[in-house]
C-alpha cells in the first residue's frame, strides 16, 4: 500500500519534471490512434459500391505497425533518460534498505502509470486527429467530408495494447538494468565526470567510407566519359563530365597527401578541404538530371540512380563534417576576432557550445540526417501521391479496356485476333449496358518492322482514322479529319517535349506498305487517350487514313468499353477473372492480353496511394518527433552541470536577464544548427528529386499545388519544432534559474 | 587605515513561525583596507551564512552591511549583480571554475563580464598568471590541471578585477596539505604584494594562522577575537588552538605535523 502511494506521489511530482516525456508520448499515441482508426472494423465510410476498403485496411495496419517499431526505440530512449535522472533517488532508497528489485518495480510502475496518462490523453487527441485522416481518405475517394464522431473500440484496444506492451517491454529491460547497477554507481552517477575532449572514431570511420565512395565516383566518371562524352557538347556539359572525374581525383589526392603529412597537417584542416570538395561533388551530382534534360544527355535511368546514390553519400558526409567541424569553425572564429571573443558573456557562450558539440558529434549527426530524411519524405510524399493520382486519371479513362501485345509472338499467324465475345456475354449476363464499345486493331506501317524487338528500336504503331475518331468520340472529343495520304500523331501525356519536336521534324513523311504518307498540317494531338494504346516502349501513335490501314499488318487487337453505370467492385473482379482465364497476361510463347476495369484500377490505386501517403507522412512525423525529443532531452539531461555553470556566472555578477538571454541563445543554436543544416541538405535532395520527376509533376500535379502543399508541410514542421523548443526552454530555464 | 567593510547587528533567521533557526544572532565588526581577516568556527556556527550575506548572495533578516560606503542590504535585486562584479572577488572550496573554458578563459571571463576592453584582456590575464605562477598551464582545461593550480586560477579570477574585498570560503578545503600550503602562501602574497583586503572563512587552524586577525564564531555570535600582532605564525597558531580548545570543539582541528 505504501509503495502504491509512493508510485502515485512520484508520478504526480514527475508530471512537471517530465513534461517532454508526456508531450512526446502523447503526440506518438495521438498520431498512432489517428492513423490506425481508419483500419477499424467499425469505420464504414460511405465511399460507394465501386470501392472496397479491405485492402486499404490491411495495408494501413501493416504500415502503421512497421513504423511503430520506431516508437519502441523512442519509449526506450525516454525511459532511459528518466532512469538516469532518477538514479540518485533510487540509490538513496537502496541505501535505506529497499531491495533493488523493489526499486526496479517502483520505476516500472511509475513509467507505466505515466504511460497510461499519455495513452489516455493521446487517444482523446487522436479522435480529433482521426478527423484529419478521415478527411484525407474521403477526399482521396472524391467524397465530401462530414464530421463523424465515432468511437472505435478495436482501435482503442489496439493502441492501448501496443503501448502497454511497449512500456512493459522497455520497462522490463530497465528493470533488469536497475537490478544490475551497483549502488555506488547510482549514487554518484549524476556527478559530473570530467569528459576528455578526445573524439570518437566516428568521423575517421565516415571519412574512410567516403574515400571508398570517391573511388566508385571516379570509376563512374571515367565510364561516362568513355561512353557518352562528345567534344561538341556545350561548356556546362564539359564541366559536368570533367568535374565528375577531377573532383574525386582531387579528394583522393588530398587524402593521400594528408596520410603522408598528417603530423604537420591538422585532421580538422584536411576535413575542411574535403568538405569543400564534397559540396562541389554534391552540386555536380545534383545537376545531373537537370543537365540531362537541358542538353539531352543520353544518360539512362541506371546512371541517374547512381548519381542519386552519390548525392546521398555526399550529403551524409557533408552533414557529419559540418557538425564535426562546427567546433573548429567556432574556435577559429573566436581566435580570429578578439572583439567577439571578449564581448560580454560570449566567452561563456562559446565554451558551452563547444563542449556540447564536442561530446555529441555522433548523436547530432544522426539527428541531422534523420531530420533531413524526414523533411525529404514529407515533400516526396506530396509529389509521389500527386503523381500517382494524376497518373490514375490518365490511365483509367475507360470502364473496361482490353489491350494486347505481340512482344513474344514470332509468327504472324499467332498475332492476337478476335473481338473478345466473352466480355460481351458477361455484360449481357449481368445486365450491364454499354454507352460506347469499340474494338480495333493497331498496325505496323511496314511489315518488316514486325521483327524489330530491341527496346530502343521498337516500331511505332498506327491506328486507323475511323477507330481513332471512335475513341475520341467516346472521350467526348471532336473528331478529326485527314486528307488522302496524310497522317498525324497522337502523343502520350508524359512524352518529352524536345524528343517530340525532334521526332516530328524527322518524320514528315513515312514509308508504308501502302506507299508514302505525309504529315498533316495538324502535326500532333496531345489529349490523353489512355496509356494502353501505344506500342511497347513508344510514346507516339500514328493515325493513318482507313484505306492505308487496310493493307497493313495488324499486330494488336484492342477493345474499349464505356458502360452506362459503373461496374461494382465484385463485378469488376469477376470479369477480370473470367477474361484472364482465357486470355492470360503472362505468356512467354504467344500474344499477351490485358484487361483493366476502371473500378478495380481506381480502387487499388487509390488504396495504394493512400497507404503510401499516410504511412510516409506517419513515418516522417514519427522521425521528426524522435529527433526533437532527443534534441530536447540531450539538453535537459545536463541541466545539473548547466545549473552549476550558470550559478558560477551568477556569482561572478552576471544579471539574471543576461543569463536568461544566454539560455535562449544556447537553446536556439542547439535546435537551430541541426534544423537549418537538415533543411539545407534536404533542400538539395528535394531539388534533385523534383528535377528527376519534373515531367510528371508538370503533367499530373502542377507546381502551384506542389508549392501549396509544401507550405502546409512547412507549417507542420515549424509547429512541431516550436512545440518542442518552447517546452524545452520553459523546463530548462526553470531548472537552471531555480 | 580606511575602513572598507562594516557590519552592524546582523541577524539571519531561517524557517517560519513554528520552526525558527537563528543562523546569525547578532554580529557586528569592521574590516580595514588591506587587512587579512579570518573567520573561524565549528560547523553550524554561521560562518558561511555570514559570508553569503556579505557577498550579497543571501539577504540579512536584520542589520546593515556597508561595503566601501554602500549599504548592501539596501541594494535592489537588480543592482546586486552589478555590485558583486565591481566590488567583490570570490574563492570557493570547490574552485567553481568552468570546465568548458581554459584556465586563461576562466580568468578572462571575469574581465569580459566587467566590460574590460578586449585588447587589454590577454595581457592582463598573462600578467596575473605570471604573478600566480600558472603561466604554463593557461591553455589547459581545469580537468587537466591539479587542485592547487585550479585554486590559484580561481584566485586569479577573483582578483583580476582588483575588487575592494576578496572573499574566500574554505579555500583549502579540497586540497592536499602541500597544495594548501602553496595556496595560502599565494594568498599571503596577494595580500602583501597587491595590498588586497581578504576575508577568509575556515575551520582549519593552520589556514587561519595566515590571517592577521581572526573572529571566532559560536552559535551565530562572535565568541572572541584574536590578533596576530608581531608574533610568529607558530605562536599565532598555538593561540588559535587554545581558543578552539576553550570553545570546546578545537581538539579535532589540531594538526601539529603540518607546521
Amino acid at each position: 500500500m505504501m509503495y502504491l502511494k509512493l508510485v502515485f506521489r512520484n508520478v504526480r511530482r514527475s508530471l512537471r519534471d517530465y513534461l517532454i516525456y508526456l508531450v512526446t508520448m502523447t503526440i506518438c499515441v495521438t498520431v498512432f490512434y489517428a492513423f490506425l482508426s481508419i483500419s477499424s472494423r467499425y469505420y464504414q465510410p460511405d465511399v460507394g459500391a465501386e470501392y472496397n476498403l479491405s485492402f486499404l485496411r490491411d495495408g494501413m495496419r501493416a504500415a502503421i505497425f512497421a513504423v511503430a517499431l520506431l516508437l519502441l526505440f523512442l519509449i526506450w530512449y525516454v525511459n532511459r533518460y528518466m532512469l538516469k535522472s532518477r538514479q540518485k533517488e533510487f540509490a538513496v532508497m537502496t541505501v535505506m534498505g529497499m531491495e533493488q528489485k523493489t526499486v526496479g518495480k517502483l520505476f516500472l510502475a511509475e513509467t507505466f502509470v505515466m504511460g497510461l496518462v499519455a495513452v489516455g490523453l493521446g487517444i482523446v487527441l487522436g479522435m480529433f486527429g482521426s478527423q484529419f485522416i478521415t478527411a484525407m481518405l474521403l477526399s482521396s475517394y472524391g467524397k465530401s467530408y462530414e464530421i463523424s464522431w465515432m468511437f472505435f473500440p478495436d482501435t482503442v484496444a489496439l493502441t492501448a495494447a501496443f503501448f502497454a506492451a511497449g512500456f512493459l517491454l522497455v520497462g522490463g529491460f530497465h528493470f533488469r538494468s536497475i537490478q544490475k547497477i551497483k549502488v555506488i554507481d547510482m549514487l554518484y552517477g549524476e556527478r559530473y565526470n570530467e569528459k576528455s575532449i578526445k573524439k570518437s572514431r566516428f568521423m575517421p570511420g565516415m571519412a574512410l567510407v567516403y574515400e571508398g565512395m570517391l573511388f566508385i565516383m571516379l570509376w563512374q566518371g571515367l565510364r561516362e566519359m568513355r561512353y557518352y562524352f562528345d567534344s561538341r557538347m556545350a561548356v556546362p556539359v564539359h564541366i559536368l563530365f570533367w568535374g565528375n572525374i577531377l573532383v574525386p581525383v582531387a579528394a583522393i589526392l588530398v587524402s593521400l597527401v594528408w596520410v603522408f603529412r598528417r603530423r604537420k597537417w591538422k585532421w580538422e584542416n584536411f576535413l575542411a578541404v574535403w568538405l569543400v570538395l564534397a559540396i562541389l561533388n554534391a552540386c555536380l551530382a545534383a545537376s545531373v538530371p537537370g543537365m540531362k534534360k537541358r542538353y539531352l544527355l543520353p544518360f539512362d535511368n541506371g546512371t541517374i540512380n547512381c548519381y542519386l546514390l552519390f548525392l546521398v553519400a555526399d550529403l551524409v558526409f557533408i552533414i557529419c563534417s559540418i557538425i564535426y567541424l562546427a567546433c573548429s569553425f567556432l574556435t577559429a572564429w573566436k581566435e580570429k576576432s578578439l572583439v567577439h571573443k571578449y564581448t560580454g558573456e560570449n566567452l561563456f557562450f562559446f565554451g558551452e557550445l563547444m563542449t556540447k558539440l564536442n561530446t555529441t558529434t555522433k548523436t547530432m549527426s544522426f539527428i541531422c540526417l534523420t531530420l533531413a530524411f524526414a523533411i525529404f519524405l514529407f515533400v516526396a510524399v506530396i509529389a509521389l501521391a500527386g503523381w500517382a493520382s494524376g497518373y490514375l486519371e490518365s490511365r483509367s479513362m475507360y470502364d473496361v479496356q482490353i489491350s494486347s501485345a505481340y512482344n513474344n509472338v514470332y509468327e504472324e499467324k499467332d498475332l492476337p485476333k478476335g473481338d473478345y465475345e466473352l466480355v460481351t456475354a458477361f455484360l449481357q449476363e449481368y445486365g450491364i449496358e454499354t454507352a460506347y464499345d469499340s474494338t480495333f486493331s493497331l498496325y505496323l506501317p511496314r511489315r518488316e518492322e514486325f521483327h524489330q524487338r530491341s527496346k530502343y528500336d521498337f516500331p511505332v504503331a498506327a491506328i486507323s482514322l475511323s477507330d481513332y475518331n471512335a475513341i475520341r468520340e467516346m472521350l467526348g472529343m471532336e473528331k478529326i479529319a485527314l486528307k488522302e495520304n496524310e497522317f498525324t500523331t497522337q502523343w502520350r501525356i508524359s512524352a518529352d517535349g524536345e524528343f517530340k519536336e525532334e521526332f516530328i521534324e524527322t518524320h514528315r513523311e513515312l514509308e508504308t506498305d501502302e506507299g508514302k504518307v505525309y504529315l498533316a498540317e495538324t502535326e500532333s494531338y496531345e489529349e490523353s487517350i489512355g496509356q494502353m494504346l501505344y506500342n511497347s516502349y513508344t510514346d507516339v501513335l500514328y493515325v493513318f487514313p482507313d484505306e492505308v490501314c487496310r493493307g497493313l499488318l495488324p499486330v494488336a487487337r484492342n477493345r474499349l468499353i464505356q458502360t452506362t453505370e459503373k461496374l461494382s467492385y465484385e463485378e469488376a473482379v469477376e470479369l477480370e477473372r473470367r477474361f484472364q482465364k482465357e486470355y492470360p497476361e503472362e505468356n512467354q510463347e504467344g500474344a499477351a492480353w490485358f484487361i483493366r476495369t476502371n473500378t478495380h484500377q481506381v480502387n487499388d490505386s487509390k488504396a495504394e496511394t493512400f497507404i503510401m501517403r499516410a504511412s510516409m507522412m506517419y513515418g516522417a512525423m514519427v522521425l521528426l518527433v524522435i529527433c526533437f525529443t532527443i534534441l530536447s532531452m540531450q539538453q535537459l539531461s545536463d541541466t545539473r552541470q548547466c545549473r552549476y555553470r550558470f550559478g558560477v556566472l551568477w556569482q561572478l555578477g552576471v544579471e539574471e536577464k543576461s543569463i536568461d538571454r544566454l539560455v535562449r541563445r544556447q537553446l536556439g543554436v542547439w535546435f537551430g544548427l541541426p534544423v537549418i543544416t537538415a533543411v539545407v541538405v534536404s533542400g538539395i535532395a528535394i531539388v534533385y528529386f523534383l528535377q528527376m520527376i519534373s515531367v510528371e509533376i508538370a503533367a499530373y500535379i502542377g507546381y502551384d499545388v506542389l508549392l501549396r502543399q509544401t507550405g502546409a508541410v512547412a507549417v507542420v514542421l515549424v509547429s512541431l519544432l516550436l512545440c518542442y523548443f518552447f517546452s524545452t526552454l520553459v523546463l530548462f530555464r526553470k531548472m537552471v534559474l531555480r | 587605515m580606511k575602513e572598507i567593510l562594516r557590519l552592524e547587528h546582523i541577524q539571519k533567521i531561517y524557517g517560519n513561525e513554528g520552526n525558527i533557526t537563528k543562523a546569525i544572532r547578532d554580529i557586528s565588526f569592521s574590516v580595514e583596507e588591506g587587512e587579512f581577516l579570518g573567520i573561524m568556527g565549528a560547523s553550524g556556527s554561521g560562518k558561511t551564512t555570514l559570508l553569503n550575506c556579505i557577498s550579497t548572495i543571501d539577504t540579512v533578516s536584520a542589520g546593515h552591511i556597508f561595503l566601501g560606503g554602500t549599504d548592501v542590504t539596501e541594494l535592489k535585486e537588480k543592482e546586486t549583480a552589478r555590485f558583486r562584479r565591481e566590488n567583490l572577488g570570490f574563492v570557493f572550496q570547490d574552485f567553481n571554475l568552468l570546465d568548458t573554458l581554459t584556465i586563461s578563459e576562466n580568468m578572462a571571463l571575469a574581465l569580459t563580464i566587467n566590460g574590460t576592453a578586449p585588447g587589454e584582456i590577454d595581457s592582463r590575464v598573462r600578467k596575473m598568471a605570471e604573478t600566480l605562477n600558472i603561466a604554463d598551464i593557461l591553455e589547459k582545461y581545469p580537468y587537466q590541471v591539479s587542485g592547487g593550480q585550479k585554486q590559484r586560477c580561481a584566485c586569479g579570477r577573483a582578483i583580476i578585477n582588483q575588487p575592494k574585498l576578496l572573499l574566500a570560503d574554505e579555500p583549502t578545503g579540497a586540497l592536499d596539505s602541500h597544495s594548501a600550503q602553496m595556496l595560502l602562501a599565494t594568498m599571503q602574497g596577494i595580500h602583501e604584494q597587491l595590498g588586497a583586503t581578504l576575508l577568509m572563512v575556515t575551520h582549519d587552524a593552520f589556514s587561519a594562522s595566515y590571517a592577521g586577525r581572526i573572529l571566532f564564531l559560536r552559535d551565530g555570535e562572535i565568541f572572541t577575537e584574536l590578533r596576530r600582532g608581531n608574533g610568529s605564525r607558530k605562536e599565532f597558531y598555538e593561540k588559535i588552538l587554545n581558543v578552539l580548545t576553550m570553545m570546546g570543539g578545537g581538539a579535532n582541528d589540531v594538526s601539529e605535523t603540518r607546521l
